[in-house]
């Protein structure tokens, strides 16, 4: 990789993901200020507007010395692992600039519990039946690329192809084992449903309204909540697609029978990177968090409940609360939705998930 | 910079109110019973028709961010009252006034009616002004019959 190509590569990386960041403050929900509920007035008042200009100046800032950074490293050494520099360098000052903002906001936070409010007539919220369909489709193909690779097991040579170049030839060989084999048709199975499990669960994610509640607010929480679920299917299947392709073609090479990867995989990792960028920056741009963006638009009413209780935030960013049975609510500062900490099914879904991406990865680093 | 990125334009069903409970946590009235009220009084104004199905348990309680028992109890309480018809399969929805009275229920009630009345009397409300809500509260029924 040429230092120019650095350069282009870090000034992309940075201001595409920079700019995500640097744009939050422009999709929260309004009353809500860096992760604290401020009221509806104070959100709009002279301090508010300190604040996230302060923000704004502090994270251009950062996003300029991420670029420099990454294009120095670029420079200094030229090996493709030097390209999540930039990356690596952004999210600690994104953090840092939060912590600061959201110290600033503390001191003008609302007092008191806000009105807890639910809709009681059944809205016509349509109940996607995309979840479902993916976390089936994630399922046939891990078990196909788990089957596949299972069955070609004592077909395979001594040693087979772990790692592939930018042509898609190996360039490096391991012993066969059961991990070097089935660690990526195993992949396939957890990432495809762990991420169809979270669409399924945004589907009835928590909603927060406003009140006096209206179609307004109601409609955006459902619009929004759609949407993200959608993408999330998406990536699902898109991600579980990749990778079954991946493992099944991986396959084909050790057999012989392929001397690259199949051309689908160099079509899919585009796919799912722009689609999810895409579909990131759309969500945010015409609905904004939890639908704030439709909201704006025709509602004055104050949040109420989850999002505008401080007593269950923790930092403005994890949301503790053993009452309420709700296992994904939205983000306060951000895009999408969180976990909530205080529900046990919530931290088991999750530790459950990680626990067994930790075992693959274990494993594989122990017998390959 | 909002309005310049996008503004979504609503139609008038989608500005309309929507019925809704209000929880207030600081208030020393039990949570259920305050769902249950809230509720009752929407069923009561016509707000909430007859036949119209309630959101189910656990939507209500995730937003209100309560527990599932609270709104299962203040459902059970407006099933006993007779407000609404709780079904295994389809759920709740809002119960039709009966039919047929029933005497004993009816004369329950009717104690209850006579307590409310003697508490709003020895609140300082003047006979005439009894008759006159209670004459309003009549009319606004008959007017949903």
């Amino acid at each position: 990789m040429t230092p120019r190509l650095f350069l282009i590569l870090s000034i992309v990386e940075a201001a595409s993901i920079g700019g995500v960041f640097l744009l939050y403050p422009q999709i929260t929900r309004h009353g809500l200020l860096f992760g604290v509920y401020v009221g509806e007035e104070a959100a709009s008042g002279a301090e508010a507007r300190r604040i996230t200009r302060s923000w704004y100046r502090g994270m251009i800032a950062w996003i300029a010395a991420s670029v420099i950074v990454g294009a120095v490293l670029g420079a200094a050494i030229p090996h493709p692992a030097v390209a999540v520099a930039p990356a690596l360098f952004l999210v600690p000052g994104f953090f840092i600039l939060y912590l600061r903002a959201y110290g600033q906001a503390r001191r003008i936070a609302h007092p008191g519990a806000p009105p807890g409010v639910a809709v009681v007539t059944e809205t016509s919220a349509p109940s996607s039946v995309f979840p479902p369909i993916a976390l089936a489709v994630a399922l046939a193909c891990g078990l196909f690329a788990i089957a596949y690779s299972w069955s070609a097991y004592d077909l395979l040579p001594e040693r087979v192809p772990t790692h592939f170049g930018i042509s898609g030839a190996p360039d490096a060989f391991r012993p066969k084992s059961f991990f070097t084999v089935m660690l990526s048709p195993l992949l396939a199975l957890i990432v495809g449903v762990g991420i169809g499990g979270v669409a399924w669960l945004t589907a009835h994610a928590k909603r927060s309204f406003r009140y006096p509640a209206s179609l307004t607010s109601v409609t955006a929480q459902i619009r929004f909540r759609l949407a993200v679920t959608r993408l999330l299917c998406w990536v699902s299947l898109i991600v579980s697609l990749f990778l079954t392709v991946m493992s099944v073609s991986m396959i084909r090479v050790g057999l012989g029978r392929e001397q690259t990867l199949s051309p689908a995989v160099w079509v899919l990792a585009p796919v799912l990177l722009l689609g999810t960028l895409g579909g990131v920056v759309y969500i945010a741009v015409r609905y904004g968090q939890g639908g704030a963006r439709l909201e704006d638009a025709a509602s004055g009413g104050r949040l109420t409940d989850g999002l505008a209780d401080n007593r269950h935030w923790v930092l403005g960013m994890f949301y503790v609360n053993r009452e309420d049975p709700s296992i994904l609510v939205e983000h306060r500062f951000g895009l999408g939705y969180t976990l909530n900490l205080g529900n046990w099914k919530a931290v088991a879904l999750v530790g459950g998930f990680v626990l067994a991406l930790l075992i693959l990865a274990l494993a594989a680093l122990v017998t390959m | 910079m909002g309005t310049l990125l996008y503004t979504y334009q609503y139609t008038e069903a989608e500005m309309r109110p929507i019925p809704s409970v209000v929880v207030d946590r600081s208030s020393p009235e039990p949570v259920y019973v305050q769902i249950a009220r809230s509720i009752r009084a929407r069923i009561c104004s016509g707000e909430i028709a007859s036949g119209t199905p309630l959101a189910p348990v656990r939507t209500v309680a995730s937003d209100l961010g309560v527990n599932l028992n609270t709104v299962a109890r203040a459902y059970r309480l407006l099933e006993d009252e007779g407000f609404v018809q709780i079904r295994s399969r389809s759920g709740v929805e809002v119960a039709p006034p009966a039919g047929k009275s029933d005497r004993e229920a009816v004369e329950r009630l009717q104690e209850d009616l006579a307590a409310v009345l003697a508490r709003m009397r020895q609140a300082g409300v003047a006979p005439a002004e009894l008759r006159r809500r209670a004459e309003k509260e009549i009319g606004a029924i008959e007017r949903l019959e």
